[in-house]
């Protein structure tokens, strides 16, 4: 059983108590909306002192599981109105998990102004002054904190936009080479850690040690096999190694569901200059990484290391998502001026899926054209320098696009679509809409039914089987999120039974006792009720599970279609109990 | 009279078969198989997992006319 430490930022005091009754057993992303819905009131406000900022391991996390070093971050959304669970790779959730720490739950509100650093560690946890912190970019701030604290620790900073409180900013976690390039990056977390008045969290493993499972030699046979299938399966082991997450650009082009230029068309011409396969040739042919680890004791190494015309780094990656965001859907097809803006948003502390799809309205709003490069760097600056107009665009898509009249506004709840139309790919559409965080392809990835032929195989242009494949997904990846394994592990996982298995093998020896797949899905049901339940609190109806109208009235080519799926189906979705 | 071709796309470890090439042009007879296609430029067919011809997905048996784009994908995922 681990450890909670609550940090009241209102008399800057530490609380520790153990994960008991109803938090016993718990982990990720079920720990941390499991405490956000009992402790959080669903009506108040985000940036409150009522809301919580809850920082949480997997159950797997610190075992030496493969793939299990994510981190679940939650809270009440300042984007969204919405319970949030954000997930991140990086080093502070093993960190955490090898100090015995089920969960930080930093709580309250110091008075305004005032800047603080957390540190974590083995005699644990306490709160500092950190004003000098104040305006920095994570990549300076992070710099200054491995000086202080050494090599080993890891570092959960806000940057400057966190500072401001708006709703596209998250929070950057440190990497294997110390680097603030992973990020919970979803949903304005970083805006409640910037309201408790926290720049940093700094975690430092020393006298840490293995999180010892109750059958170690059963926990160290079923990782064998779990490590295996990740190996064998085509996508964990060849494919995702080989050319990342951006892998999936080409693809979803070909589908016709790659959004461009604000989501008016599914295909973008200029898709070969942004591609996994051309990334993957300049990183090669620059000196930079591929088949890069994002955590510690990652198996499948989608993350890259993106390098200049000199081979100076840049940033990671960068991802699928940032890629598109920033590319097809501004009308860029420039990787290096990709690169520089997700450095340049890395450091301010922003979600580049958010602030590329903002940008994009600003570009439909005709604040800029499309494609301008230039223009969009002005507008990261106008963000850098807190200007009113670096507000609305940091305020997030939805913000945004009321500011600025434009009616083609990609969000749902508040939140901005990721890189798959949803009327070429309706599955991912039924996830958007229903899912408890907003606009999220990772709460129910029905791409992979609906394109990549992993999982089965359901027709993505019509509206037949789409309900229950985003069902089935959501509650899978609520169950994931839960054990601290990265949802990629999933592609294996839906293709072979004993990736499954073994899932369920190092579960059960972790616990010690037997843990079947029911036990699994019976995790994931658990998790989405909770988080449903809190959002029906918060006053969400089956009226804003919904796409924007548009999706259903203006038709997307090249396939000349519209989202089907009707709102009756989609009220079925969590038709389901306990 | 123009002799029926076709666009041919293969991505990611697919690529090498095109001698790394993004496109490239196929003549065929009307009436050839993707499978057929496929085999001319030596892709083991049971690594084609996607395929999508002119956009929409299409099974290896898929007749081709001339005019299409033939896009072919190995098992990949990511997001």
């Amino acid at each position: 059983m681990g450890r909670i430490y609550r940090i009241d930022m209102t008399d800057l005091q530490v609380r520790t108590e153990e994960a008991a009754g109803s938090y016993a057993g718990l982990g990720g992303r079920a720990l941390t909306s499991a405490i956000v819905a009992d402790e959080v009131p669903a009506t108040c406000h985000a940036l409150g002192a009522e809301n919580k900022l809850v920082i949480a391991p997997g159950l797997l996390t610190g075992t030496g599981a493969p793939c299990s070093g994510r981190l679940s971050v939650g809270a009440k959304s300042p984007l969204t109105g919405t319970i949030k669970e954000s997930n991140a790779g990086g080093t502070a959730a093993v960190n955490l998990a090898t100090l015995g720490i089920a969960a930080l739950v930093v709580e309250g509100q110091p008075e305004r102004g005032k800047l603080y650093r957390i540190i974590v560690s083995k005699d644990g946890a306490r709160v500092e002054p950190a004003d000098s912190l104040a305006g920095l970019g994570n990549y300076a701030a992070v710099e200054g904190l491995f000086e202080e604290f050494g090599d080993k620790v890891s570092c959960l900073t806000i940057g400057p936009v966190g500072e401001m409180g708006a709703g596209a900013a998250n929070i950057a976690v440190t990497d294997l080479e110390r680097r603030p390039t992973r990020h919970c990056g979803r949903g304005g977390l970083g805006a409640v850690m910037g309201s408790k008045g926290v720049k940093a969290i700094v975690v430092d493993p020393a006298g840490g040690s293995r999180v010892q499972p109750a059958d170690d030699a059963a926990f160290k046979q079923a990782a064998n096999k779990f490590a295996a299938a990740l190996k064998e399966h085509p996508v964990t082991g060849t494919s995702l190694p080989a050319y990342g997450t951006n892998v999936l650009a080409s693809v979803i082009n070909e589908a016709g569901a790659y959004p461009t230029r604000n989501f008016s068309e599914g295909q973008f011409e200029g898709i070969e200059a942004i591609s996994g396969e051309r990334q993957r040739e300049i990183i090669l042919e620059r000196g930079g990484e591929v088949a890069h680890a994002c955590s510690p004791g990652c198996t499948i190494k989608c993350s890259r290391t993106y390098v200049d015309k000199d081979g100076q780094y840049v940033t990671k990656g960068p991802e699928y998502e940032t890629i598109w965001a920033h590319g097809a859907d501004c009308g860029i097809d420039d990787l290096d001026a990709i690169a520089q803006m997700d450095r340049i948003e890395d450091d301010l502390g922003v979600d580049t899926i958010e602030t590329g799809a903002t940008i994009a309205l600003a570009m439909e709003a005709g604040v800029i054209e499309f494609g301008d490069v230039q223009g969009a760097l002005n507008l990261l600056d106008e963000v850098r320098r807190g200007t009113p107009l670096g507000r609305l665009l940091a305020a997030g898509a939805e913000v945004f696009g009321k500011a600025y009249g434009v009616v083609r506004v990609p969000t749902v709840k508040g939140q901005a679509m990721p890189a798959y139309d949803p009327r070429a790919v309706m599955g991912i559409g039924v996830t958007y809409a229903t899912s408890t965080m907003g606009a999220d392809h990772t709460a129910g990835y029905a791409i992979a039914a609906n394109i990549l032929g992993v999982g089965g195989s359901v027709d993505p242009l019509k509206p037949e089987g789409q309900v229950e494949l985003s069902r089935a997904l959501q509650t899978a990846t609520a169950a994931i999120d839960a054990s601290g394994l990265c949802l990629f592990v999933a592609f294996a996982v839906l293709d072979e039974p004993e990736a499954m298995e073994a899932i369920c093998g190092m579960l059960g020896a972790l616990q010690g006792r037997p843990f079947t797949a029911e036990d699994f899905a019976a995790i994931g049901r658990k998790v989405l009720l909770r988080e449903r339940a809190f959002n029906r609190a918060a006053g969400f109806t089956d009226a804003d599970d919904r796409l924007p109208r548009f999706f259903k009235t203006e038709k997307l080519a090249p396939h000349q279609i519209t989202f089907a799926v009707s709102d009756e189906e989609l009220d079925q979705v969590f038709n389901f109990e306990e | 009279m123009t002799v029926p071709a076709v666009d041919i796309r293969l991505y990611a470890t697919l690529r090498a078969y095109a001698a790394d090439r993004p496109s490239v042009r196929a003549e065929i007879e009307p009436g050839q198989t993707v499978e057929e296609v496929l085999r001319a430029f030596g892709v083991p067919v049971e690594q084609a997992r996607v395929i999508f011809v002119n956009s929409r997905a299409a099974a290896p048996s898929h007749p081709l006319q001339g005019g299409e784009r033939v896009a072919v994908f190995p098992a990949i995922a990511g997001g």
